[in-house]
């Protein structure tokens, strides 16, 4: 009898410990949610808050009369050091940076995966490996080599100035990060793209080999076109390094017009006008963060897929 | 001067050779096919044919010209691959013609041709789709249409049947034949499936290890392989190989095949192969087809020679069309085939007759055959 009895008694046991086991491991989830996401839902609610408001109130209170004078002043009024004209020229700084680095390192790191796995070359091998090694280089121990590789290159530019009347971008300083990041780049880019072409089938090369396309015709018309995931991912993964970079650019870019968006957020918070204006402060900070997070809303569901399928062979 | 030609090729990655001397020709028209292990060499062969390989020495000349050191566009081949490799991101339509395109054929043109090649292999419904909304016979269809819009010199095909079920794989050789049979192309075909190269091929190369065991028709091929393993690898069921030695009998030689538990078999030979006499009471291997190893009443009634023996039945395999015996002779299980409606019991004793003018000798040091 017994014997009968149990397998059920433990059955509707194992259904209450399942629901508990539910229970703690959601509630866990939701705490840590929260606990992440506390930051971003304070400055979220201090943006839209008034300077009395913040002073007075509770931290996490939903603002009383949501304004959005805040984010107005910090798009066109705040200062930035000693100019006052908000943060928006330094926004398009950022972004004339970024779009032509991401551009450039993907494709780069595209032309190096299609050549890799499928022009295979003696040695290729090794400079992949190389490639690689450049992914784990620190970014401190190239700011004093790369500081004086641009200082030769601005130089250059100089020259280049004097004898032919324009210097080529060189010397530039949103050249110079476009520069900087471009060559971090290569070698994640390059990893991205060398393991997803590595389960592209080979034989699709040779096909149109065959029908008598070129190595870049093959590049643009076969290999490109059937990237979207890898690419997807490369896009999102150096947009937004290269966005939230701050020691390259302060580095680099860190005085004058042509700063990024990191380095005068920085700014905006450490210049000092009597009082500290937190709802500016936040809504610059929020409008800093904004591509990002867009990128990631518009093109997120592809980041996931790109990762597995560079993983996953198939 | 045949239309495609062979010379010398060989074949060599860093250290390890892969072709090893590959002498093959084909007449216009001829349907070549290369057969042979996995592993053999038959689809880097095919490779240098297109070339999509190097080659390190030999030469490989079609209709006269030497195409040796020309980029795979310019040899006038077209290919059909084994995963079909079309193109995932364009249409169908797109996929056929993109060889025009790159050679810059204008669009007119280009849909003209597109629309031909549909109605032969009937895929005119399904140019506007993407590979990936297509079946296994359909993409296979394309990956043909693809080949056949250029009107290519040669056709190379890479394991074209292998990815599809049993079924469609008949039906797609059946096809391929046809169209080789109203188009006469000059074809070459890669296939680890002897029936496949047994039925399609006006010619066959064995391939082994890098080398060509045997170059002939297929007829050739089956009823006259030159050594042990054509013999083995070629035929479905394969032939039977049983150890044997040779005796006398009178003052015919004869072939000895050894019985479990019962004396030995004496098959007197009238025309042994004139090789044999040097073998005289030395093992030698006996090749004998199932179809020449079969009941007196369904033997072949105009062959010249048959003995028979008292064979005991191990195995009874009814195939539907046909009977399989197997019994064990030489140490060895041995297919006997016999006519369906043959009344045979496994466990019993029974007459088989041995068509001994199809029965084949092999060397066994050698593998080499006995002529």
């Amino acid at each position: 009898m017994s014997a009968v009895t149990t397998p059920a008694r433990n059955a509707s046991g194992g259904m209450n410990v399942k629901t508990l086991n539910r229970i703690v491991i959601y509630g866990l989830l939701a705490l840590f949610a929260l606990f992440y996401l506390m930051p971003l839902f304070v400055m979220l609610v201090t943006s839209f808050k008034t300077m009395d408001e913040i002073q007075n109130g509770n931290m996490l209170a939903l603002p009383k009369a949501p304004t959005f004078d805040p984010w107005l002043k910090a798009w066109g009024e705040t200062c930035v050091g000693l100019t006052c004209a908000g943060i928006k020229g330094y926004f398009w700084n950022s972004i004339k940076m970024v779009v032509p680095a991401v551009l450039i390192s993907t494709m780069l790191g595209a032309l190096n995966g299609y050549v890799l796995t499928k022009w295979r070359f003696r040695g290729a091998t090794l400079v992949f490996g190389l490639m690689l090694f450049a992914c784990f280089i620190p970014f401190q121990s190239v700011l004093l080599p790369m500081a004086t590789i641009l200082g030769s290159l601005g130089r250059f530019g100089v020259t280049l100035q004097n004898a032919t009347g324009t210097s080529f971008g060189l010397g530039n300083p949103t050249v110079n990060l476009v520069f900087v990041h471009v060559v971090y780049g290569i070698g994640f880019t390059t990893l991205f793209f060398r393991n997803y072409y590595e389960a592209f089938p080979t034989e699709l090369v040779k096909a149109a080999q065959v029908d008598g396309a070129s190595f870049f015709q093959i590049f643009r018309r076969i290999m490109l076109p059937n990237s979207m995931p890898i690419f997807v991912v490369t896009v999102i993964y150096q947009f937004t390094n290269i966005w939230n970079d701050f020691l390259f650019a302060s580095a680099y870019a860190g005085t004058g017009d042509s700063m990024p968006m990191t380095v005068a957020l920085n700014n905006v918070v450490n210049t000092s006008t009597g009082v500290v204006e937190y709802n500016v402060n936040m809504a610059a900070a929020m409008i800093a963060a904004l591509p990002t997070l867009l990128v990631y809303v518009l093109a997120g569901r592809y980041f996931v897929r790109g990762l597995m399928a560079g993983a996953v062979k198939g | 001067m045949a239309f495609l030609e062979i010379d010398g090729l060989r074949k060599r990655f860093g250290q390890v050779e892969i072709l090893k001397g590959i002498d093959v020709e084909l007449e216009k028209g001829g349907f070549l096919v290369l057969v042979g292990p996995s592993g053999c060499g038959k689809s880097t062969l095919l490779n240098t044919i297109a070339g999509l390989e190097t080659i390190t020495s030999g030469e490989i000349r079609v209709d006269g010209r030497t195409i040796n050191d020309l980029h795979p566009s310019k040899r006038d081949i077209a290919m059909v691959f084994q995963s079909y490799a079309l193109y995932p991101n364009m249409t169908v339509a797109g996929n056929i013609s993109f060889g025009m395109e790159m050679r810059g054929v204008p669009a007119a043109e280009r849909q003209k041709a597109i629309d031909k090649v549909a109605k032969v292999l009937q895929i005119g419904h399904l140019l506007q789709r993407k590979p990936s909304q297509l079946s296994g016979g359909q993409r296979q269809r394309v990956a043909m249409g693809r080949a056949l819009v250029r009107d290519p010199k040669l056709f190379l095909f890479d394991e074209p049947l292998s990815n599809l079920d049993a079924k469609l794989r008949v039906d797609m050789r059946i096809e391929i034949k046809r169209l080789h049979a109203t188009t006469g192309t000059t074809i070459v075909y890669v296939t680890h499936d002897q029936i496949e190269a047994m039925t399609l091929a006006t010619k066959i190369a064995v391939m082994r290890d890098g080398e060509v065991q045997q170059f002939g028709t297929p007829a050739e091929i089956y009823n006259n392989p030159t050594n042990l393993f054509v013999a083995d690898f070629m035929g479905s069921p394969a032939m039977n190989l049983i150890p044997a030695t040779i005796g006398t009998s009178g003052n015919a030689l004869s072939v000895v095949l050894q019985r479990e538990a019962r004396e030995p078999i004496n098959l007197p030979m009238a025309n042994a192969p004139a090789g044999l006499s040097a073998f005289q009471g030395k093992p030698i291997i006996f090749g004998v087809r199932p179809e020449a190893l079969t009941d007196p009443e369904g033997a072949e009634r105009n062959a010249s020679h048959i003995a028979t023996a008292d064979c005991h039945i191990e195995v009874v395999e009814p195939a539907g069309s046909d009977t399989f015996a197997v019994t064990n002779l030489g140490g060895r299980g041995v297919v006997a085939r016999l006519r369906a409606d043959a009344n045979i019991q496994p466990g019993t004793s029974t007459p088989l007759a041995f068509n001994l003018t199809k029965a084949v000798f092999f060397d066994p040091a050698t593998e080499t055959r006995i002529r």
